[in-house]
């Protein structure tokens, strides 16, 4: 049953058993990531380890840069260089590596980010957390916006990386993971299927639309323009200033400045139900909703399942596979009329305030069951629930 | 030299450079695409290997839309990581990074001594002026002690970094200093940085004539008094700066080294 | 006899720097009273009968601004 993976060029089908990073690494090569950068962090340095391992097995490179900033770096060169590229990180490294994605932003470069994220401010602690979901969204400099997935186990740590590729070279975009420390430690087992079944998306390029160099716009032509790496002869001038489609940073006027800015925005918000995805569990009809992500919502289906079998309780469950864009849609399709929303988080109320503000006209009690210090405990959360439904 | 550069776009006039009248960093520019020429003519390499990247300042703009090659205009200090990341994507790129005195050794000093330690195979073109042209004229770690800026108007209390001997002690393979006064010679060390295998850190001194309240032929006549070439430099010559070549290896760049792993570990599988 | 060698200015790109009349080893150029677009001196040719083609006008020029034209080039 358990395959050695590291002699592989990618996964075989099959039943493995490991580690959350390093399925999350195993996703990516999966996906065609030929590049790896990366610093040491706790709790992510396991993921790094199996990267300089894995990579050139498959004829890709790693590299360990000088800090977190140099490793954001490389991803943008890697992925303009024509690779794809990932980076895994912690709470304080994610930080540092704002404006690399900002600039990936505004470029419209496709890159995977992977936060396994620890308790803060500072240095914080080793432990479990979901307090960087907000830095995902608002962390970066500027107007723009941005996709951030939760894996919940280590198969997700699997499949959302894959996807996290995916999405990157479909919007063009840099594309976040935010993992948590248990699901990053967690082992558990993991199911690969044969790869020509897995969907794997690669970026347009101006030559796959028969578009000439001389009539390339790197930053036009559709929604999402299609990309010209550098070496393939288009003579593209990488910019982060507001631009007008074709590259020019010589007009500044304020319509530029509008334009380039709205168009980054738009091109993710607005399609925000095709890219956002959830999950949910006993939902028709229930009057008491609990929504989580991510390591949480391990625990909160267990609670939820005890609450439905033992205690008797219209309790469902809603998992938000995708932090941003937040999935109000999707969400607004399935709640109708709650008497109660819960949310478990670990942390003290960040993706209460969206759910807030996509339900408040759907349910009139919004229950946060915020952090203890630690991955809230099935009893835990349903104490809290019990307590407020009494 | 036209050729090499986007004269218009298809949205609107790119040329002239922004850049100051005088301004050293053009200069380089026509320097450096005479180099690349040559090399396209001489050693055969195709047009599309190229890749220059810089990092944010006056230097760094030289990249910004001007050039008819693969660009990238990133993050302040960053270009060099942004560099090495196109490497490792495609070691075949011929990388040329065009910075600043800022730009490299302040908030980018990180990456330029690793880059230099690893033995990338990149061409640093650094634009030394002495000062952060771009946002005002502030100090610079290359700004020498009592020189009057900005941010030091009662005069810089500190001293110089000398850039070639970080890049020469941090191991890069090439290391030379010129100044936009040595047309022929600042050419022929961007040539044989480019043909080098590894990281070639040339620093060329460029004048800034709008901070520094001068002429720019009066500051170029005064870079050919104020320098020695280190073949000729004696003891009495120590108020002069060197400029020649300070170190010249042949060693295995990171790529290299990085292959005979793949070649040694590679699966079976692929 | 060898026809004279010509400058030739581009008076869109020109910023008036003068490092091409200060290179000059021979004062083949010189600065104008005519201003451009810019509102920059341009240079013109002083005595081209002494140029030696040394070529250090359009190598030094920060703006791409000048050229040498003989009749064999170009």
């Amino acid at each position: 049953m358990t395959k050695d993976p590291h002699e592989l060029y990618w996964l075989k089908p099959g039943r493995y058993y490991l580690q959350g990073s390093e399925a999350c690494v195993e996703g990516a090569l999966m996906a065609g990531c030929r590049v790896f950068a990366g610093y040491p962090i706790t709790p992510a340095s396991e993921a790094l380890e199996h990267a300089a391992r894995r990579f050139p097995q498959v004829g890709g490179r790693f590299i360990q840069m000088e800090d977190e900033i140099g490793s954001a770096s490389v991803l943008i060169g890697a992925s303009w260089g024509g690779t794809k590229a990932m980076t895994v990180t912690s709470s304080p490294g994610f930080s540092l590596m704002q404006e690399a994605i900002s600039i990936g932003i505004m470029s419209e470069t496709p890159m995977v980010i992977v936060d396994i994220q620890r308790p803060g401010p500072g240095q914080g602690y080793i432990t479990a957390s979901q307090e960087d979901v907000m830095q995902a969204r608002w962390g970066h400099h500027g107007e723009g916006a941005i996709i951030a997935l939760a894996p919940a186990s280590v198969q997700e740590m699997f499949d959302l990386t894959i996807e996290a590729f995916n999405l990157s070279e479909r919007w063009r975009t840099p594309v976040l993971v935010m993992a948590e420390e248990p699901v990053a430690h967690l082992r558990e087992l993991l199911y690969v299927g044969e790869r020509k079944k897995i969907n794997i998306f690669n970026r347009k390029k101006p030559q796959d639309l028969g578009i000439k160099p001389d009539a390339y716009l790197p930053w036009g032509h559709e929604v999402v323009a299609p990309m010209a790496n550098w070496g393939d002869g288009y003579n593209v001038n990488f910019v982060g200033l507001v631009h007008k489609e074709d590259g020019n940073v010589t007009d500044w006027s304020p319509q530029v400045n509008y334009d380039c800015t709205r168009r980054l925005l738009s091109k993710i918000e607005e399609n925000a139900r095709e890219i956002a995805q959830i999950e949910t569990k006993f939902i028709k009809g229930s009057r008491n909703v609990v929504i989580s992500y991510g390591a949480v919502s391990r625990t909160a289906i267990e609670a939820v399942m005890e609450a439905r079998e033992q205690n008797g309780l219209d309790l469902s469950y809603v998992r938000l596979k995708t932090l941003w864009p937040f999935p109000e849609e999707s969400l607004r399709e399935v709640i109708n009329d709650v008497d109660n929303i819960f949310i478990p988080e670990m942390n003290f109320g960040m993706m209460k305030h969206p759910i807030v503000e996509a339900l408040r006209d759907r349910c009139k009690n919004f229950v946060s069951i915020p952090s203890i210090g630690i991955l809230h405990s099935p009893e835990h959360i349903l104490s809290k629930i019990v307590e407020e439904t009494k | 030299m036209l050729k090499y550069l986007k004269e218009e776009g298809l949205m609107g006039a790119r040329l002239p450079l922004l850049l100051c009248p005088g301004c050293g960093h053009g200069q380089v520019l026509n320097y450096t695409l005479n180099a690349v020429d040559r090399l396209i003519k001489e050693d055969k390499i195709a047009k599309e290997k190229f890749l220059f990247i810089s990092g944010v300042g006056c230097s760094s703009r030289l990249t910004s839309h001007y050039l008819n090659f693969d660009s990238g205009w990133t993050m302040h200090g960053r270009a060099v990581a942004v560099a090495t990341g196109a490497l490792l994507a495609n070691p075949e790129f011929r990388v040329v990074v065009f910075t600043g005195d800022g730009d490299v050794a302040s908030i980018g000093g990180n990456h330029f001594i690793h880059a230099c330690r690893r033995n990338m195979d990149l061409t640093i073109v650094c634009m030394n002026n002495g000062l952060y042209g771009m946002t005002g004229g502030q100090q610079a770690p290359t700004s020498p002690r009592d020189m009057i800026t900005t941010t030091t108007p009662y005069g810089n209390t500190e001293e110089a970094f000398d850039l070639c001997q970080m890049a020469e002690v941090s191991g890069a393979s090439y290391v030379a200093r010129w100044t936009t006064a040595h047309p022929h010679q600042v050419i022929k060390a961007i040539m044989k940085g480019i043909r080098k295998k590894g990281t070639a850190f040339i620093e060329i001194l460029s004048q800034c004539p709008v901070h520094r309240k001068e002429e720019p032929a009066e500051m170029l006549a005064a870079y050919k008094r104020i320098t020695i070439p280190v073949a000729k430099a004696k003891e009495g010559d120590k108020e002069k700066i060197l400029v020649g070549e300070f170190c010249d290896h042949d060693k295995p760049d990171w790529n290299a080294s990085y292959q005979r792993v793949i070649d040694r570990y590679k699966s079976k599988d692929v | 006899m060898k026809p004279m060698p010509r400058l030739w200015i581009d008076e869109r790109y020109c910023k008036g720097c003068l490092i091409c009349v200060e290179v000059c080893p021979t004062n083949a150029i010189a600065s104008s009273n005519t201003i451009n677009a810019r509102g920059y001196v341009i240079p013109i040719e002083q005595d081209m009968g002494n140029c030696k083609v040394c070529s250090l006008c359009e190598l030094m020029c920060p703006d791409f601004a000048i050229a040498i034209e003989t009749n064999t080039t170009k």
